[in-house]
């Protein structure tokens, strides 16, 4: 963790070159290149993690990574967002090296457990990351409110974290990460603690604030329905060593609406990725 | 491990040298060379145990006491839950209350227990010993009893296990960890309470009395034998204890 | 009725009164059997009626005027060094958090401070510094030290590798993690620290007062142990530090409600009868659940002194 703080570069100076960018709907956002991870584990023994992984993700793309747990597919979201050291080839983000836009505070993450924290009321919790970025405290406020409309959680602005339930803490984290308005937003199973109804009002909810925003997202699951609902393509990655055995288009119509999930339609593309894990099945 | 050792050897060479002293403003006629004290220790060494004996017994002894107790009341608190959570917060007063306050009532408590002055003397520093241990096991037996794994008080119900099964199976040996957390806080705390409970005693024998008695008579040496003494007492109790902890853990299965 | 029997104070107060009549049978016990009984066992109004009573115990003072003003000098006392271990004790686990070097260093020895009778050492501490005060003011200070860096330390170290990975997306800069994440985060833990170590602040002060007569609690009560004035005294005394050393740690504990909004009960807003709140009850405890299941400590263990 002290290394990852030690390796900063000066961010203020960075970003304001970053806003001079402009974007196009065809510009490739994250280019992953014959990636692999290896890890050592506590008896000293390599364990590949992720090997020859190539990718390329298009700006405003809804991107998510399926597979079995073991497959790589947390480490290749946290290679991408400068949390784990490639091994092997290479990683650009909009050109850059992840770490460079990570300093330019370009990435949204969502954990698969809300990370809240408790001394903070869920709007301050929301802030604060704007307070990170140096905004005026009526931006901050203004903007927190903002997010908090949009996943309906107003009425709890001054209410302390642990008095909310789950499915309304991981909203919170959504609306956090949401707030500096990343270029990318990277969710590590975030849905996959919460029960059946409260995940559906949520899966609703981000496609409509990702529709809002347009924001390119990388979605880890282990879920092939979520998967299929939500993405435009979805990454097969299978274990022992994490590879990627498929690329599969989802081609159902936007916007998308709960009851899609019992057309023929719907079900021959969870079909289709869950054939597509080598072995044939998870 | 390295530094702490270089660190030590730092302390000892400054002792040595009587920097410590110049920072200290003090004498080697107050704080001896070590050579000096080594050498009251081995001098006086069959009194120095003598002492130590009677020191380590009252502790050991006040801490069995204390912790047996301590853990009855947190099986009670747990058994009549209501009137129970009262008694847990009563008890843990016992921890805030000065055992200077304590020792002088336990010895006048006690003078009828017995008409040889080192029993009775020792009755009341156990008495005391034990309280301030009660209370710290029983707070800890309380929360091992009760923070048990998720849902494993489920699966006991829906085993149809009596409340006394679920004790033997499922919340005594939850609680094992938890006895070990109270004892690294009781194995030092009983050992200062006996000193300084000593102070107060009628008997003359004992670490702690030993420790007034020479300092009394300006005989410092022999007073920081008696602490040195008393530290390693305290380090080889600890040691001890932390023996255990790491024989019984290693049968459970291991946490990671 | 119901409801009062499971209130939390009522079953406090019935142990109190359970713990008097015990006291005042044994007190009549003692009364009718032994010769003195004011030395053993008085009752308790005995005790109380010492508080009020308008004799004077020495030339000038009443009982209580002599207990409370003796408590004065004894609390400012045991309150400097008290002071005095927090800020180190803070400090030292904020190095230790700070630099690997310093935590290699220094926590063995923080271990082994543990094991060292500090208030064993109290006589040669005094004779060392040569002045009561000095000696009272650091054996409280060393005694408060301990507990609160260890805590505080355990703290710091409670930050679970979400927060760091979450502030380091934000590229937040080491100060912003201190202020933000790391000193909110261990603020429980070192209060914790501090209610553990601040009855004992009060004990060593009482200890000090014993060793030599300049006033303060523990040396009336010695003087009255000796009948050098009267022995409910020595009763009001026992009651008296009692009740600072569980008052010092009750303001602790007021102390952490004030500094730590979380815990703040009053700013909790309850929202009756929506489903929201029941069906949240149900979700934190699930949610709770989780957590420990993904093997994170979330009980604070008590770390203490001596």
């Amino acid at each position: 963790m002290t290394g990852l703080m030690k390796k900063r570069t000066n961010t203020a100076q960075v970003s304001k070159y970053a806003e001079a960018e402009f974007s196009d709907d065809n510009e490739i956002e994250i280019e992953v290149k014959d990636l692999g991870v290896t890890f050592h584990d506590n008896s000293g023994n390599e364990v590949q993690a992720l090997t020859g992984i190539n990718l390329e993700i298009k700006k405003g793309e809804f991107i998510s990574l399926v597979g079995p747990s073991g497959c790589g597919k947390t480490t290749l979201l946290r290679t991408i967002a400068d949390l784990q050291e490639p091994t092997d080839g290479s990683i650009h983000v909009a050109g850059r090296l992840p770490r460079e836009e990570r300093m330019m505070q370009k990435f949204g993450i969502v954990f698969q457990q809300p990370v809240l924290f408790d001394w903070r009321t869920v709007q301050k919790n929301v802030e604060l990351p704007l307070e990170l970025m140096y905004y005026s405290k009526k931006d901050r406020r203004d903007r927190a409110k903002e997010m908090l409309e949009m996943v309906g959680l107003s009425d709890f602005a001054d209410s302390y974290p642990s008095q909310l339930s789950g499915g309304m803490q991981q909203r919170v984290n959504i609306a956090r990460a949401f707030a500096i308005r990343p270029e990318i937003l990277l969710m590590d199973e975030p849905f996959s603690a919460l029960d059946e109804f409260t995940k559906e009002k949520l899966h609703e909810d981000l496609l409509r604030m990702w529709r809002q925003t347009n924001k390119t997202v990388l979605f880890v699951t282990h879920n092939i329905q979520e998967a299929v609902f939500l993405s435009d393509r979805i990454c097969v990655l299978s274990p022992h060593p994490g590879r990627l055995s498929a690329i599969v288009d989802v081609d159902l119509p936007r916007p998308r609406s709960t009851e899609m999930k019992f057309t023929p339609e719907f079900n021959a593309l969870v079909e289709k990725v869950r054939n597509s894990f080598e072995g044939g099945s998870i | 491990m390295l530094y702490p050792v270089l660190f030590g050897i730092l302390l000892i060479v400054l002792w040595q040298t009587k920097i410590l002293h110049a920072i200290l403003h003090t004498d080697t006629f107050t704080l001896p060379l070590l050579g000096r004290i080594n050498g009251v220790i081995a001098d006086n060494f069959s009194t120095i145990m003598a002492n130590t004996g009677v020191t380590v017994q009252v502790a050991l002894l006040g801490l069995l006491i204390g912790s047996i107790a301590g853990y009855l009341i947190a099986v009670l608190v747990v058994i009549f839950p209501t009137l129970g959570k009262g008694a847990l917060a009563v008890t843990s007063v016992f921890t805030a209350i000065p055992i200077v306050a304590l020792a002088p009532v336990m010895n006048n408590w006690t003078k009828d227990t017995s008409n040889v002055v080192s029993v009775r003397s020792a009755v009341s520093k156990i008495i005391v010993v034990a309280l301030v241990c009660m209370a710290n096991m029983s707070i800890n037996a309380y929360r091992g009893l009760t923070e048990v794994k998720p849902f494993s008080e489920d699966l006991m119900k829906a085993l149809a296990a009596s409340r006394w099964k679920m004790f033997i199976k499922l919340r005594i040996p939850n609680s094992v960890p938890y006895i070990f957390t109270a004892l690294k806080v009781g194995v030092p705390s009983s050992i200062i309470t006996t000193i300084v409970s000593e102070y107060f005693a009628e008997y003359l024998m004992g670490i702690g009395r030993q420790i007034k008695e020479n300092i009394l008579m300006a005989q410092y040496a022999a007073a920081w034998a008696y602490i040195v003494t008393a530290c390693v007492v305290g380090i080889s109790l600890y040691a001890v204890l932390m023996i255990i902890h790491a024989i019984v853990m290693k049968k459970r299965a291991p946490r990671s | 009725m119901k409801k009062i029997v499971q209130k939390k104070w009522f079953s406090i107060l019935f142990w109190v009164v359970v713990l008097a009549v015990i006291w005042e049978i044994a007190a009549s016990f003692v009364a009718a059997t032994k010769r003195g009984p004011e030395n053993i066992l008085p009752h308790l109004y005995q005790i109380i009626g010492a508080a009020f009573s308008t004799q004077k115990v020495n030339q000038t003072m009443t009982a209580s005027q002599l207990v409370l003003s003796s408590t004065a000098t004894t609390v400012f006392r045991a309150a400097l060094g008290f002071a005095i271990g927090v800020v180190t004790g803070f400090i030292l686990a904020f190095l230790m958090k700070l630099s690997g070097a310093v935590e290699k260093i220094a926590f063995p020895y923080l271990m082994l401070i543990q094991m060292i009778p500090i208030l064993g050492m109290a006589p040669i501490i005094l004779s060392i510094t040569g002045s009561i005060n000095v000696s009272r003011i650091m054996i409280a200070a060393i005694l408060t030290f301990y507990p609160v860096a260890t805590n505080t330390l355990e703290g710091f170290k409670s930050v679970e590798k979400e927060k760091y990975e979450l502030m380091a997306s934000y590229a937040a800069k080491k100060r912003s993690l201190y202020t933000k994440v790391l000193i909110p985060q261990c603020m429980p833990y070192f209060f914790t620290g501090m209610k553990i170590s601040a009855p004992m602040a009060i004990t060593a002060a009482i200890l000090v007062d014993t060793l030599q007569g300049d006033g303060g609690l523990g040396c009336v009560l010695s003087q009255s142990l000796r009948h050098a004035m009267s022995i409910y005294v020595f009763w009001l005394i026992v009651f008296f530090s009692a009740f600072l050393g569980i008052i010092s740690w009750k303001l602790m504990g007021w102390l952490e409600i004030l500094c730590t909004p979380q815990k703040r009960p009053s700013l909790r807003k309850k929202r009756p009868g929506s489903s929201e709140e029941t069906l949240k009850r149900k979700e934190i405890k699930v949610c709770t659940r989780e957590k420990s299941r993904f093997g994170k400590r979330f009980h604070r263990a008590e770390v203490s002194g001596q």
